[in-house]
């Protein structure tokens, strides 16, 4: 975490230098378009796509908007199971429930699979602090972990390195020089890890989906390291935001037909795993002592808010991030937050409601709605955007330079004769800079803009200036209307008064 | 010691329920409605109607589920018999030098006595002692063996539960995996296998539920796959029946 002191302060500065990076950027568009191809072929493949979205969010919509009921439910039916579940409503105090628990264990070592809950908490930090080494699992998460950064995708976290910067972080592990060859590297790292699975006092694992009626929580995976953290270790903590549920199994298969499909293309993860509670007595594998951390960290915040509440309904695909040309371009440290792309833009300021200390992540993105086509459960996340850039002008956090340009552009162009002014100043002004038809000048307000375009010079003649010349043409050729038409057209505005007219369609 | 762990975690219990009631009641408020404390009517559960009577014919199960299992870099074979499925495990031993091999206590493997056709190999079944670490029995097994309770065609994905004679670790710490199916336990859809669980209720369901659809594998080193990263990196399905 050493970098947090230096780490530019905006999304464009940190954004700046992503694209100074060439790697990064060819990367990431590498692998998200790899992974958007995947997703079109297999829901293509599976058919029905549409229908299918609809009752993943119908199942989301219906959880939530019970999450009261559920989250009780799934609490009564997991401490039945004999899990000892706990609530945090804070990061902070999830961090100190976890590690009670490490040193109420004595534990040394605490193997983790993947978990963004425990990215946004900063876990493996406050555990380090204690002296308990926290391992990350996950093979990229793994890489990540030993070059001390953040994932910079939420499915393949250590996109933005390459194999030999990937070689160079294993042989300084392995005390040895690794040749830059994935199998090579994955075969140390699955010797390495084989050894901290097995003598690890703890198991960490995040949680995809815990079902309400019968107390499980759910994980899907592809490397086995998920399970080896609940299966191997003598006790096992999980991590789960308390929107994760969903009812039952049979609502898991609509979830199991989205999540895989829109993350990596697969019909199913290599491995699902559904855990119900702690090794039952007469088994001989599996945790003796289970716990399981609900917590809200900022997520309630968005229960009864029309814009956000389906926020929740989100499951952690990554499908927009894959789907951003923003994201595409930037990668994703340069969010600056746990969660990147499209829902990190809206997450991350949302679950932080003081709008003060919105920075101005929720600018990256062009609004084009390619999010929304992507998402498996079909949250608006382009209009989530708006509604945050709305919030923070109307609690008086905007851009000052914004406002001010705002209103001094309506104080010049309120009134028709200033405008006039204005467009002769321009005409005379530009003189100066214009060449070919247009300005490229990179200074004062125009650097922006011309750094990558032209700015049109102003004609000599705007239009305004041809306005009564236009009208008098019009008026002379426009004279004479076939009375069918006209009667048929004021029939229609006549209708139009009365309220009617929704047949056509059109604004309503 | 085990005593006062033991009140350590009541004591954590009492505080979690404490806390339980206000977590929720907060949510309800937000809700801004009371608390339900009937079952909501839930019309959307599961998977959407026209999915529900889809159905294939048993060949075109094997047929889709050896397509999907082989495209994720499993491998399938058709066998006759329990023992044919004993004699493809014995070949493949000799094939791979195969020295150490660990299988569930499942009646049907029992039945099968892989023990008798390679008296030389080292085999562990399950949980047939207490004092032994069976963690570290399947951790240094080249074959694990196992039979599975469920197959999925359409996702082409094994379903194997934990139960005192059936280990969580076979099917995942050796470095090959046989998993053999009753052909009759080949599903159509993941819905068929999954709506089990559901009508065995919370007090039946064994601790761990594993879909396993292939090898291992990873593609976090720069999009290049990788197989048997943690879990095994060969594995077969072997349909019996």
């Amino acid at each position: 975490m050493s970098t947090a002191s230096t780490k530019p302060s905006t999304v464009k500065e940190r954004a700046g230098l992503a694209l100074n990076d060439e790697f990064l950027r060819k990367a990431v568009k590498f692998t998200t378009e790899r992974l958007r191809s995947g997703k079109k072929t297999a829901s293509e493949e599976h058919g029905n796509w549409d229908d299918w979205r609809e009752r993943g969010r119908q199942i989301r919509l219906h959880t939530i908007a019970h999450l009261d009921y559920y989250l009780n439910l799934f609490a009564d039916n997991a401490r039945a199971n004999g899990v000892n579940v706990h609530f945090a409503e804070t990061d902070v105090e999830a961090v100190k429930i976890a590690l009670a628990i490490a040193e109420r264990k004595q534990a040394k070592s605490i193997v983790k699979s993947k978990s963004m809950v425990t990215e946004e908490l900063h876990l493996n930090h406050a555990l380090e602090k204690i002296g308990v080494e926290a391992i990350e699992t996950d093979l990229g998460e793994y890489i990540i972990q030993l070059a001390g950064e953040t994932p910079s995708h939420i499915i393949i976290p250590a996109i933005h390195k390459n194999r030999y910067q990937i070689a160079d972080l294993l042989s300084a592990e392995a005390g040895e020089t690794l040749a830059p060859d994935t199998q090579i590297l994955a075969g140390f790292v699955r010797k390495k890890l084989r050894e901290k699975f097995l003598e690890a006092d703890i198991g960490m694992t995040g949680c995809n989906f815990a079902i309400a009626e019968t107390g499980s929580m759910v994980l899907f995976e592809n490397e086995g390291n998920a399970r080896m953290v609940s299966t191997v270790p003598k006790t096992q903590i999980t991590l789960m935001g308390m929107e994760r549920i969903i009812p039952s199994f049979e609502d898991l298969e609509v979830m199991a037909t989205l999540l895989p499909r829109s993350a990596t293309g697969q019909k199913l993860t290599v491995y699902m795993s559904g855990i119900t509670g702690p090794r039952r007595t007469e088994d001989a594998d599996g945790p003796d002592e289970m716990h399981i951390i609900i917590v809200d960290n900022g997520r309630s915040n968005q229960l009864g808010d029309p814009e956000f509440q389906e926020l929740l309904n989100c499951i952690r695909c990554g499908a927009c991030l894959n789907a951003c040309p923003v994201y595409r371009h930037i990668g994703g440290h340069a969010y600056g937050g746990t969660y990147s792309g499209p829902i990190g833009a809206v997450l991350t300021p949302a679950l932080k409601k003081d709008e003060s200390q919105w920075d101005d992540i929720a600018n990256a993105s062009s609004l084009c709605g390619a999010c929304y086509e992507a998402c498996p459960v079909k949250i608006p996340l382009h209009d989530m955007l708006v509604y945050l850039r709305r919030r923070k002008v109307e609690s008086g956090n905007g851009n000052l330079a914004e406002k001010v340009g705002m209103k001094g552009f309506s104080t010049l162009l309120g009134g028709s004769k200033r405008m006039r002014g204005v467009i002769r100043l321009g005409q005379l002004g530009q003189k100066l800079v214009e060449r070919d038809g247009g300005i490229r000048i990179k200074l004062g307000p125009l650097k922006g803009w011309n750094t990558y375009r032209v700015t049109p010079s102003l004609p000599k003649q705007s239009f305004r200036d041809r306005w009564s010349t236009i009208q008098r043409e019009t008026q002379a050729e426009g004279a004479v209307l076939d009375p069918a038409l006209k009667a048929r057209m004021e029939a229609v505005v006549a209708e139009r008064k009365q309220g009617g007219g929704s047949k056509h369609g059109g604004h309503a | 010691m085990a005593d006062t762990h033991k009140e350590w975690l009541k004591e954590l219990e009492t505080a979690s329920k404490a806390k339980q009631k206000s977590f929720i009641d907060s949510i309800s408020s937000k809700l801004g409605r009371p608390r339900p404390m009937e079952k909501p009517a839930h019309p959307f559960r599961g998977a959407p109607d026209f999915w529900r009577s889809f159905e294939w014919s048993e060949e075109e199960r094997i047929e889709r589920f050896s397509a999907n299992f082989k495209a994720a870099g499993g491998h399938v074979a058709r066998l006759a018999s329990y023992d044919d499925a004993k004699q493809f495990i014995v070949d493949k031993a000799a094939e791979m030098s195969a020295q150490y091999i660990i299988r569930q206590g499942q009646p049907e493997l029992e039945a099968m006595n892989l023990e008798a056709a390679m008296p030389d190999a080292h085999i562990s079944v399950w949980n047939t002692n207490q004092e032994e670490n069976w963690r570290a029995r399947a951790a240094e097994a080249d074959f694990g063996v196992v039979v599975a309770d469920y197959a999925v065609a359409y996702t082409g994905s094994i379903t194997v539960l934990s139960a005192a004679n059936k280990g969580r670790s076979v099917s995942l710490l050796p470095t090959v995996l046989f998993a053999i199916i009753p052909l009759k336990r080949l599903k159509t859809r993941l819905g068929e296998a999954l709506i089990n669980f559901d009508q065995a209720g919370r007090e039946n369901l064994p601790a761990g539920i594993h879909f396993i659809s292939g090898p291992s594998r990873s593609a976090d080193i720069e999009n290049d796959l990788t197989i048997g990263v943690h879990g095994p990196g060969v594995v077969y399905a072997l349909f019996v029946g």
